[in-house]
């Protein structure tokens, strides 16, 4: 594998102007939707299967240093997980990871399970139904193999959105974080940025202004699959119960055995 | 948040026919196997019945993929921890058995016989696996009550076990073949599998906490205390325990357990997903 790419999205440096929802739908050819009222100015509500960047607009009373009402702005996308729910769900093989870390759906194998929709701890993987095949961020995974940044990250006019390698850019974020909280913004924070916090680290990873739940994000996301282990000696518990019930049921009493 | 994955009638019907494949066929060959001649025609009856249904099965996983064309794709990969991949290579694994097993327990030959025997018992272990993968499927999704139910694949088994030995009581009652000791056995392994799955039932709630809200005070929560608690588990029971010796009213429990599995495996897929 060659150096990890990520996305840092420094959320204190968004505007909303979404220039990024629209470079990724035009470069990915993402269709018109149907838009939603959402009681603000987001649209859509979450992630949809022609939606894979998604300016959140939030407000939050008291949230800005000197205590007035404070617009959070988060651009937010696919984390392409170290530890991706997704991928350990896809019983085809059609998600992978790249050489660069990402992660990315074939649709030429997806068949359409939507088990990694149901495995996403973020609610990313979405369901389309003209194609019938599971749709998420890619990454711009055709961009960044000819040498070019995704396509969010290259219109974002703030530098909200920084595309690199992943170590350079938890580097900065770690400082921009230390400066953000001098200035008094107590509750700036990483979301995913450490590689051994939650998930493996996030390759596509954040600098909040509130605990994450404000963002509609897990404070503490967790793979989905960590207890297959568990559930399934549970069923082989419950197996051996009910088999010998079954079997003390037909079992043969004093007649020398069995095919008496 | 996380997103439901649009798993609606089509997998309520898998999940509940799974079920009755598996427990259907490994009380067949546990019947056939540890019990005595006279158990004959409950393991015919159960591997008969196991056939078709995990036929059906296959057939409504590939209709429920977003391109059915593809469904072989399931076979490209073997991931021994995802539940998705396992269960698609042991739902066809399972499908030889119960074929096995059903041609054979056609034939009179003793050779024959025995040879069903030993396959029997190789196959009870995937249909164990066919009638509890699915609540493991569940219990490692990332939508929350599914998420949280550690039990899920434990409680699927036992209500596997409890439609499965229902639904060959019913094919012996409307076939008349129920002549015997079998008929008995039949209800005695009924009840225990009902006992279990009211007792794992109550563990899982117990567990869950605030989290088995959509099941339990939700808009669900008629259909999972009325239809599942009271009309699936406790009145079978309860008409069992009056009238082991009237074959109508066993009949009428069995039918009733059947429901009750039915609406089981819809409150749990639905109430997250609605």
């Amino acid at each position: 594998m060659v150096r990890t790419l990520a996305m840092f999205t420094d959320t204190s440096l968004c505007i909303g102007c979404r220039a990024c929802q629209v470079a990724c739908k035009q470069w990915n050819e993402l269709g018109l939707e149907v838009p939603e009222w959402t009681g603000g100015y987001q649209n859509h509500a979450h992630f949809t299967d022609k939606t894979y960047r998604l300016v959140r607009f939030i407000e939050e009373p008291g949230g800005k240093p000197n205590g007035d009402l404070a617009w959070l702005l988060m651009s937010d996308v696919c984390k392409h997980c170290a530890e991706a729910g997704c991928l350990d769900a896809c019983p085809t093989g059609a998600i992978y990871r790249t050489e660069y870390g990402t992660v990315n759906i074939n649709q030429d194998v997806c068949n359409g399970c939507r088990y990694c929709v149901s495995s996403c701890p973020f609610g990313v993987v979405s369901f389309n139904e003209s194609t019938g095949t599971a749709k998420k961020c890619t990454f711009c995974n055709d961009r960044i193999h000819n040498g070019l940044g995704p396509a969010c990250a290259k219109a974002c006019p703030t530098e909200s959105i920084q595309f690199g390698f992943r170590d350079e850019l938890v580097g900065k974020a770690a400082k921009r974080v230390e400066k953000l909280k001098a200035m008094g913004f107590k509750d700036a924070q990483l979301y995913g940025a450490d590689a051994k916090g939650f998930l493996g680290g996030l390759n596509a990873f954040f600098l909040l202004l509130a605990k994450p739940s404000t963002y509609d994000l897990p404070d503490n996301p967790r793979l989905p699959q960590r207890n297959v282990m568990v559930d399934s000696l549970l069923s082989i518990g419950s197996a051996l119960v009910v088999g010998l019930g079954v079997l003390l049921s037909f079992r043969e009493r004093g007649k020398g055995g069995p095919h008496a | 948040m996380p997103k439901p994955p649009h798993w609606e009638l089509m997998i309520v019907w898998y999940f509940f026919l799974g079920g009755i494949a598996g427990g259907a066929y490994f009380t067949a060959a546990i019947a056939d196997n540890f019990g005595g001649a006279r158990d004959r025609g409950v393991a015919r009856a159960g591997y008969l019945l196991s056939l078709p249904l995990v036929a059906v099965c296959g057939l409504l996983l590939i209709a429920d993929l977003g391109v059915p064309t593809r469904f072989l794709n399931m076979m490209r990969t073997l991931k021994v921890w995802d539940p998705m991949s396992i269960g698609a290579w042991i739902v066809g694994v399972f499908g030889l058995f119960t074929f096995v097993s059903s041609a054979l327990s056609l034939s009179s030959s003793p050779s024959h016989a025995a040879l069903r025997r030993k396959i029997g018992l190789v196959g009870i272990f995937f249909g164990f696996f066919l009638a509890s993968y699915t609540g493991v499927l569940l219990s490692n999704s990332a939508m929350p009550f599914w998420r949280d139910a550690r039990l899920m694949g434990a409680l699927f088994l036992a209500s596997g076990a409890s439609t499965g030995i229902a639904a060959i009581t019913l094919v012996l009652f409307l076939t008349g073949g129920s002549a015997g000791e079998g008929w008995g056995k039949l209800k005695h392994a009924d009840r225990y599998s009902m006992l279990v799955e009211l007792l794992l039932l109550a563990a899982l709630i117990a567990a869950l906490g605030a989290a088995a809200r959509p099941l339990v005070s939700g808009h669900f929560a008629t259909l999972f205390w009325g239809g599942l608690i009271g009309l699936g588990l406790l009145l079978p029971l309860a008409l069992d325990l009056l009238g082991t010796r009237a074959r109508a009213l066993g009949a009428l429990a069995a039918a009733l357990v059947l429901i009750g599995g039915f609406v089981l495996r819809y409150v749990v897929l639905m109430s997250v997903q609605a």
